[in-house]
């Protein structure tokens, strides 16, 4: 049965049955196994402010700044940034961001407050680097904060927290298309397992079609930060947000296309999180008009 | 490799033009834009030619040049998205497509971004914001790139589409598009991940949806893809990568005979899809309520033009 060519089709979304179409394709049984084997819930914090973007779009970095703080006190339950930044990082750490280069690029004023964050909360400067790239070495790296930037995307439905590190597979053309299910592994590779500490995505101006390149009609103001520990879990509650933009800005069904497998993927083959959204539990803090979720 | 030879001015509107273009080929388009390059690779891509202008609030407006080796590709690459304020920047103010499947217009702006198909160009006009100034800053860039160039008609193969007045359906023109990949067509309508109707450089397809009103329910909504492939031999084949796929449940009629017509309806979990397969040509339809409607639909498609 396994060596059976079985492509995957717009029928098995409809049926629901793409996961047991893919389990025996070019991923196994484990996406079976998978929906059997869970139960645990995952949290993800959403933090907005109506004034992180003046008209302009420019970002008032004060308001970032609490914005930052928020939702690292909400992620780790701790009581102040510091605390916080301890809970997932150390001093010893050597620690990479990871931001999103190309199609709506994670802002620098988010980056730079990140960095700013972690030396005030004792992390040495010289402990911070970019680890964004096909050619970082990522030995050397102990802890990453994924900084993606909401959106979705033409090959993959949404390329968001796990595509981010579609770079550090050296081979990025071979995860779109049918491939892109495969997206999750790449968090299993050695030099990556287990190091993601944080994941923290820009949601300020989000950009909520497919692209491949940034259209701004389907840009938006969300004025939000949304994070977790779960990496499959904050692509979940992503790919909610943009899909309720979506049929909100043509007030009629617009499905995201191609359907984004790699999250569900990310979590029943992968085991990288939780996908189910009633599984997650979503804090939300801040301006709460047009939260979408 | 060479700049097209279109002047663009130093200056316009506070903004000044910084260098030379940057020229991006199918050797480098991955290192431009990342996977956004597949898109223009599955058209007839030659060549990219990048202007950057900047003013000092630091706004920059970017305009890309896609140099496309025929105006059908330029087209197709408008045609994959047909909304915004449509702009009149050098098209003869009569003109009138005789495809009626799309709308008349060339050039498309909303919130800072200008699209424009010109012959063999395909014009992206990119501000990073949208502020006062810039709409118009944009829009004089775009005449001054058209101007002079000719207008050639859209593809051929929309005629393969037929647009009756008292048609029960209609016809949504601005979901038309014009394509050659399936990668293009999943994007537009998911099919599969896979190619399974051998789409490339060297097929060219449109997709048109149809729309009914119906009472207390939703629009209900069908699609209709019609696709040439270069023989009668390649369309047999993609038909049956098709049944094998898509159909593998069903027990596929088809009898190839090249001097035939063969169709064939069949219900499914999104309603009625089919095929009608005639020379070169292949139709398809997905998403109809009933087999009645699967033949209406179907039969809009003009293969014997093909």
């Amino acid at each position: 049965m396994k060596n059976k060519k079985v492509t995957v089709t717009r029928r098995d979304f409809i049926r629901g049955s793409v996961g047991a179409t893919l389990g025996f394709t070019i991923l196994g049984p484990e996406w079976l196994k998978g929906v059997a084997g869970k139960s645990s819930r995952s949290s993800v914090v959403i933090v907005r402010d109506k004034n992180a973007m003046d008209t302009a779009l420019n970002v008032d970095k004060n308001v970032l700044e609490n914005m930052l703080e928020q939702t690292l006190t909400h992620v780790t339950g701790k009581s102040n940034r510091d605390e916080a930044w301890h809970e997932l990082v150390s001093p010893q750490d050597i620690i990479g961001l990871v931001p999103t280069p190309l199609m709506n690029p994670t802002h620098d004023e988010l980056i730079d407050a990140v960095k700013a964050s972690l030396i005030s909360a004792g992390i040495p400067a010289e402990n911070i680097r970019n680890a964004q790239g096909r050619s970082v070495d990522l030995e050397p790296i102990t802890a990453l904060i994924s900084l993606p930037g909401l959106k979705a995307h033409w090959l993959t439905g949404i390329g968001t927290v796990i595509k981010n590190y579609i770079l550090y597979s050296g081979a990025p053309r071979n995860y779109h298309h049918q491939n892109s299910t495969k997206l999750g592994e790449i968090w299993n590779l050695p030099q990556v397992k287990g190091k993601t500490k944080l994941i923290l995505v820009d949601a300020l101006h989000p950009v909520c079609d497919k692209g491949p390149q940034v259209d701004p009609r389907y840009r938006w103001a969300y004025n939000g930060l949304i994070a977790g520990t779960d990496p499959v879990a904050v692509d979940a509650v992503c790919l909610k947000i943009i899909r309720a933009k979506r049929e909100e800005l043509r007030g009629e069904p617009w499905p995201l296309s191609p359907p984004p497998i790699c999250v569900e993927a990310a979590d029943k083959v992968y085991k990288l999180g939780n996908s189910d959204l009633n599984n997650i539990d979503i804090e939300t803090i801040g301006w709460a008009e047009d939260l979408l979720v | 490799m060479k700049p097209e030879k279109i002047n663009l001015p130093n200056t316009i509107d506070g903004w000044k033009l910084e260098g030379a273009p940057r020229l991006i080929d199918k050797t480098n388009i991955f290192d431009y834009m990342n996977g956004a390059g597949e898109l223009y690779l599955s058209y007839h891509f030659d060549h990219l030619s990048v202007y950057e202008y900047k003013n000092k609030s630091g706004n920059d407006i970017v305009v890309e040049l896609y140099n496309m080796k025929d105006s059908q590709d330029a087209f197709g690459l408008l045609s994959l998205d047909w909304g915004g304020e449509p702009v009149r920047l050098d098209q003869p103010e009569e003109e009138k497509h005789r495809e009626a499947v799309i709308p008349q217009d060339r050039a498309f702006y909303g919130k800072g971004l200008l699209r424009v198909w010109s012959d063999n160009l395909y014009v992206r006009i990119m501000a990073f914001k949208d502020v006062p100034g810039v709409r118009e800053a944009i829009l004089r860039l775009g005449k001054i790139i058209t101007a002079g160039r000719s207008h050639p008609p859209p593809p051929e193969m929309l005629l393969a589409v037929k647009h009756p007045t008292d048609f029960p359906w209609t016809l949504r023109k601005d979901r038309t598009a014009y394509f050659r990949s399936y990668l293009v067509l999943n994007s537009l309508f998911y099919l599969s991940h896979e190619n399974i109707l051998n789409l490339d450089l060297f097929t060219e397809a449109v997709i048109v949806t149809y729309e009914k009103e119906q009472e207390s329910r939703e629009k209900q909504s069908a699609r209709l893809l019609v696709i040439k492939y270069p023989d009668y031999g390649k369309a047999v084949t993609a038909l049956d990568s098709f049944f094998k796929a898509y159909l593998p449940d069903q027990n596929s009629k088809l009898v190839p005979d090249k001097d035939r017509e063969s169709q064939d309806f069949f219900h499914i979990e999104d309603g009625w899809t089919g095929f009608r397969l005639s020379g070169r040509g292949l139709a398809l339809v997905f998403e109809c309520p009933d087999k009645k409607s699967a033949r209406e639909i179907i039969q809009q498609a003009l293969l014997n033009t093909l």
